[in-house]
């Protein structure tokens, strides 16, 4: 079963390039290739995550060991995320039949593969690899809702994008200069010696900062208002909610098994800290639905960075914790969003209008800020009890920094809840109202009603993530997983 | 398993919200819910040990999160919170059946969701109050603030706007107690009521300073400790009036309790005592002494230009609010005895305030005090209501504020602290003053034509005014009955308790026994009548059967006002109301639309390019370097 | 001191050299094609780079032309690496021209600043929001110090 492993990236992959021609012999048959070939590598990785022993294992790509050869690394964190971009691509999937949705269901498969690669790949180029196919998929996925806006947006993102492949090329041509592999295994055996330098750290920083654009680090996440702003709610949704999740995981996994100094962690705090500021504050002022979530999802992540500085990996859990929250909320208020988008003013009477959805982006909402016993408490918790055990300052102000966002956070969100509350202006007519519903709203339901399962079974679940973050922390157990031959390596 | 009395009243409690949210839309809903408010207040009279010298009683519901451990149960100062939570709701509950819900709901009110409101908030605060360790404490004060602000919203218009400002002060506050508690957690390594107290007593003085702010600003956001309690008044104004009458009886007392909780059981008020301010004379206990009576002065000054009743009701109710922190502080016997009986009367007395002021309102679709006057004929037993009610806020004899208020009087002479006592009775004084202005404007003077018609409150609403004035009175004349719930609160939260007896307090300082008070006042009042009525005849005449100037008056004239009342006194202390309090929240506000206004441009005006490649060049340099 | 000018050093000076311009170029640039291109010469420094990290100078292109003894061969792996980064550069670039043809045909421009300006003035068109940055009119309330009551002249005079 094992084996089936590489298939959830391959069959996409493979599915990506023959969609178009498949669709072109019967459009009838090609429509249920994507979601067919997802719906395949779900069962997969459902199967692994049930029925596995809940042990980290290796595969070796075209049976080349590593560090020779290229491999995949699945612990249950990797497992976890590679399951979230599959499940999320059958979700977000691109259903809409037009002359262009052949190119956007390939493109679609195209970010999943791309996107279940960046989950469990164990190199450091194929990883590079993934990431670009990522950016590849997203620049097409943009620039295919077809408007000026659009395509501006993309070039836009396409530019700071490229300047990023650059500086992680940069990086990765300074490890490979001075450890001869880029396998992470390896790595994280010779990084001890070779890489606690400054080379090091310059090759990190580098990483960081290409990696970064697609993590929103700030400052390099100019482009998240726009691209959020012009693309579906859909494809958004996916971005915000699993694309800038995984970027942020390749940055956690660098951090913990190659790069310990200090300063590393320094600098994503710092980072960290004004991505909240900036994006909060930001969303303070927004106008306009799709971009008050983008800047709430910039200052998300600056949160995830927080708790990423937190040192030798304390703040797993609470990076995995936030993470997954963000993503469920994120991708539930991107769905509300797809009815609801455009100025935030128009939105008064739509609680009328759809009540359902007004109860959701209430209920996103409230576990977005933090309110007890929705998951999202639970989350901030874990990261506020770690901050607050730092006796760094720094790590103190990240902390104050973090409550006070909260507050701007929560006046924001519930203004537009209040808006969304109040009768309709008497001129305007019934059908002008924006109605979320049909197939969005659906979806939207879907994430609450997950939420709501989640702050039932927060005790299982909890625990669970508990020992998912263990299992990520361990740095010996992923070297021993992928050279089994060399037990108790040099650590 | 066996339910304790703890599981079933919040089983109870849960029930009844069901009850609200499935089958409240229905026409004897609000009696239903009454009913199961009043099974409630039963179910916790079961408890009534632990009123009277305490134990505890455990929840069977108890869980560990993320290897935290949640519990609840009640001890004696839970159960006297409790009790007035209950209390109050249930006959908030009682005088929003019938007559009211229905003139609610034609001017196009929801009474379904209100009904809701009022259940959560009662379910919320029973959880708070039931906090067995700080992470419930955490979770109960969250969800009380939310529910109170579903309340606060549901009439839509202005008082949404009051419920933002609300959630705002109350998000800011929350945040404060969660840094606090990621504070103690990070020095005791669990949130367990033991572990804290031991892991205060090894704290240094910088972390007891920022715990103390920490803790004391985000519960003092709920009381409405200065600076930050611009929200309250607006807030439980705007609220639907039972709604009002009930949060302004408890809700703001969940800072109260939180703090009697923290910052005086956990932490004690002997450590906060030993947190001097740097080249001053004051500490930790003096500033929030200090605070406490600016709580009291600057909002009844405030009440007392207000023209709306409930305005001006709700101003009071931050001013009283001081007077109970006050008491703690002071933490003698006396002190904390006074500050704790004045949270059960002032419930008392505010709630029936409030529901004058409503049965007014619904009589005459007005609280604008400038459009009321002379109802007193028409509504007397609602002026009844509502002067043992000011006389109660006031802090006079015969009513049972007046006991509250006069231990914290006694015990600031006691300990020596003259300034504070100068202070608080010069607060007093303007509730005496407003309070006048309260009962003159509505019921005294000269009736308006338009009001010619005004029958009495319907008695579905008079039925808990009635109660609740009784209670004011009773509770004045055997001050013991709250009191020894009082004392056996004084004990659980490590205050020295106090010695009480039927009548009042023993003290070697000064002992008080209000059925000698009331009894020589009612001599007084027994001889004054005799004296009435034996003196000679007295006829009953209307109102405008009398002569001013030498002319006969009309009813289309009118001769008295009740307008711009105090004109002189506002002439004088006119300049004293600056609204700094106002300019302060709109500099923050102005501040942070400012920095958004920033930030937006940072990421509109982008050169993404330029930041991305500074941004590398910078830290490398700082790494390298 | 000055190193010594090996064609070792010649070689990384290039390739920082390259990515240095095309960096520079990215960001001075205002032409969007411009831009564009200064990316491909970026590219082309840190695929040099990533070369050279796996170069020995005193070894052999890495094929095997028998089973016996082999002379000492230079890493092939960066080189593989560098022949992915190449085509998944291409595939970008392509890309990106399509995007520019599009917006030459929709904007009539390629200045990225009147382009963003466009761009801008669209996606508020289509949310029906006011532009949010205004030039003329300060946005917000301007927090202004209490004012201290009016002090009324006891004689009634208003001067």
């Amino acid at each position: 079963m094992n084996g089936a492993l590489a298939l959830t990236i391959a069959l996409p992959l493979l599915g990506a390039f023959l969609l178009p021609v498949l669709m072109r012999v019967s459009v009838a048959f090609g429509v249920w290739i994507g979601p067919a070939i997802l719906a395949y590598g779900c069962w997969i990785l459902g199967d692994l995550w049930l029925t596995g022993s809940m042990q980290p294992f290796s595969v070796a790509l075209g049976g080349f060991a590593p560090p020779l050869g290229i491999n995949l690394y699945a612990d249950t964190l990797a497992l976890l995320f590679a399951l979230a971009a599959q499940l999320l691509g059958l979700i977000f999937w691109p259903f809409k039949l037009d002359q262009d949705s052949a190119r956007r269901q390939a493109l679609m498969l195209l970010l999943v593969a791309a996107s279940t690669g960046l989950a469990l790949s164990g190199d450091l180029f194929n990883l590079y690899v993934f990431y670009e196919l990522t950016a590849v998929a997203t620049f097409g996925l943009v620039a295919a809702s077809g408007t000026s806006a659009a395509y501006a947006a993309t070039i836009r993102y396409l530019i700071l994008s490229g300047i990023g492949s650059v500086l992680t090329l940069f990086g990765i041509a300074l490890i490979y200069g001075q450890t001869g592999t880029l396998n992470l295994a390896h790595l994280a055996q010779l990084a001890p010696e070779q890489l606690s330098n400054e080379l090091g750290l310059a090759a990190f920083l580098s990483l960081l900062i290409g990696i970064g654009v697609k993590a929103e680090l700030f400052p390099v996440n100019t482009w998240v208002p726009e691209v959020y702003a012009t693309a579906s709610s859909r494809l958004s949704a996916f971005l915000a909610g699993l694309v800038s999740k995984l970027a942020l995981l390749i940055i956690l996994r660098l951090l913990l098994l190659v790069f310990h100094q200090p300063e590393a962690a320094q600098v994503i705090l710092i980072l960290g800290i004004l991505g909240v500021v900036s994006g909060e504050l930001a969303a303070w002022r927004a106008k306009e639905m799709r971009r008050m979530l983008a800047f709430s999802s910039i200052g998300q992540l600056g949160v995830l960075f927080i708790a990423m500085a937190l040192p030798d990996g304390q703040g797993m859990l609470a990076v995995l914790a936030l993470a997954l929250h963000h993503l469920v909320i994120k991708s539930g208020l991107f769905m509300l969003a797809d009815g609801w988008g455009g100025a935030l003013q128009r939105l008064r009477g739509s609680a009328a209008a759809s009540p359902l959805a007004a109860g959701l982006f209430v209920l996103f909402s409230l576990s977005l800020v933090g309110m007890p016993p929705l998951p999202g408490f639970w989350a901030k918790f874990t990261l506020i009890t770690e901050l607050a055990g730092q006796t760094e300052p720094l790590y103190l102000m990240g902390l104050t920094v973090f409550l006070l966002a909260t507050v701007v956070e929560a006046a924001y969100l519930f203004r537009v809840a209040a808006i969304i509350y109040q009768s309709a202006p008497q001129e305007r007519r019934p059908d002008e109202i924006p109605k979320a519903g049909g197939l969005s709203l659906a979806t939207a339901g879907l994430f609450g009603a997950g939420l709501i399962a989640t702050t039932l079974l927060i005790a299982p679940v909890g625990d669970r993530l508990q020992t998912i973050a263990a299992q990520a922390q361990d740095v010996d157990l992923y070297i021993n997983t992928v050279f089994p031959a060399t037990p108790g390596a040099s650590q | 398993m066996t339910l304790t009395l703890l599981d079933e009243l919040l089983l109870f409690s849960g029930a009844t919200l069901l009850v609200a949210l499935f089958i409240g839309r229905g026409l004897a809903a609000g009696w239903m819910v009454t009913i199961l408010y009043g099974g409630q207040l039963l179910t916790l009279l079961k408890m009534a040990a632990l009123g009277y010298g305490g134990g505890i009683i455990a929840s069977s519901l108890s869980f560990t999160v993320m290897g935290q451990n949640l519990s609840w149960r009640f001890d004696a100062l839970s159960w006297f919170f409790a009790l007035i939570t209950l209390g109050s709701a249930l006959l908030s509950s009682w005088f929003a059946c019938g007559a009211w819900e229905r003139s609610y709901a034609k001017q196009g009110g929801n009474i379904w969701l209100f009904h809701l409101a009022m259940a959560l908030n009662v379910l919320s605060m029973l959880i708070l109050l039931a906090s067995g360790d700080l992470l419930s404490l955490f979770i109960g004060w969250e969800l009380v603030s939310w529910a109170g602000f579903l309340l606060m919203a549901l009439a839509g218009g202005v008082a949404t706007q009051a419920a933002m400002r609300y959630i705002t002060y109350a998000m800011a506050g929350g945040m404060a107690i969660f840094g606090g508690l990621a504070l103690v957690y990070s020095s005791s390594g669990s949130l367990q009521l033991d572990a804290v107290l031991i892991a205060v007593e090894s704290m240094s003085t910088t972390k007891l300073w920022l715990l103390v702010i920490l803790f004391g600003g985000g519960f003092g956001v709920k009381m409405g400790l200065l600076p930050f309690h611009l929200w309250q008044a607006p807030a439980y104004a705007e609220t639907p009036g039972p709604g009002s009458a009930f949060l302004g009886a408890i809700s703001s007392r969940m800072g109260l309790f939180a703090i009697l909780l923290v910052l005086v059981k956990l932490f004690g008020i002997v450590n906060i005592d030993s947190l001097k301010i740097p080249f001053t004379l004051i500490d930790a206990r003096d500033l929030l002494a200090w605070i406490a009576v600016f709580t009291i002065i600057f909002p009844t000054f405030t009440a007392m230009k207000q023209n709306d009743a409930r305005h001006l009701l709700a101003w009071h109710g931050i001013g009283q609010g001081g007077y109970m922190l006050l008491g703690v502080v002071v933490a003698d016997a006396m002190g904390g005895a006074g500050g704790l009986l004045h949270v059960f009367n002032h419930a008392t007395y505010q709630a029936a305030l409030f529901m004058a002021v409503t049965a007014v309102i619904h009589r005459t679709g007005t609280a604008d005090l400038n459009k009321l006057g002379g109802l007193v004929v028409r509504m007397p037993l609602s002026f009844m209501v509502l002067l043992i009610g000011i006389i109660g806020l006031a802090g006079l004899p015969p009513m049972n504020g007046f006991v509250s208020k006069w231990l914290v009087y006694r015990s600031l002479l006691n300990e020596g602290m003259p300034l504070l006592f100068l202070a608080a009775v010069i607060g007093t004084l303007g509730t005496i003053l407003s309070v006048y202005k309260l009962i003159h404007n509505i019921f005294l003077g000269q009736l308006r034509v338009e009001h010619e018609q005004v029958k009495e409150a319907p008695w579905s609403m008079m039925a808990p005014m009635l109660i609740l004035a009784a209670i004011i009175f009773i509770t004045g004349l055997f001050p013991g009955i709250p009191l020894a719930w009082v004392a056996s609160v004084q004990e659980v939260v490590g205050l020295p308790a106090t010695d009480y007896t039927l009548g009042g307090v023993e003290s070697v300082s000064g002992s008080l026994d209000m059925i000698w008070v009331i009894g020589v006042l009612f001599a007084g009042f027994g001889i004054g009548a005799v004296i009435f009525y034996s003196a000679g005849r007295s006829k009953r005449v209307h109102q405008l059967d009398n002569y001013a100037g030498g002319h006969f008056l009309s009813a289309d004239v009118r001769y008295q006002y009740s307008d711009n009342f105090y004109a002189g006194l506002m002439h004088l202390v006119g300049g004293w109301y600056r609204g700094s309090f106002l300019w302060l929240e709109k500099s923050v506000i102005s501040l942070i639309d400012f920095l958004s206004l920033v930030m937006q441009g940072l990421y509109r005006r982008a050169n993404a390019e330029f930041y991305l490649l500074s941004t590398a060049l910078f830290v490398m340099a700082w790494v390298v370097i | 001191m000055i190193p010594a000018l090996t064609p070792e050093l010649i070689l990384y000076a290039t390739a920082i050299g390259l990515t240095t311009i095309g960096l520079a170029g990215v960001v001075l640039s205002v032409h969007l094609f411009r831009m564009v291109l200064s990316l491909v010469i970026a590219e082309a420094g840190v695929n040099l780079m990533l070369v050279l990290a796996g170069y020995r100078w005193d070894a052999v292109a890495p094929i095997l032309t028998s089973l016996g003894e082999q002379p000492a061969m230079v890493d092939p792996v960066p080189q593989a690496m560098v022949l992915t980064a190449i085509v998944i550069g291409v595939g970008v670039q392509a890309l990106a021209v399509s995007i520019l043809i599009r917006i030459r045909q929709r904007y009539a421009t390629l200045d990225r600043w009147e382009v963003a300006e466009r761009m801008d003035a669209d996606i508020a068109a289509t949310a029906g929001t006011p532009r949010d940055v205004s030039q003329e009119a300060p946005l917000g309330e301007r927090p202004l110090p209490p004012i201290p009551a009016k002090r009324v002249d006891p004689s009634g005079s208003e001067s």
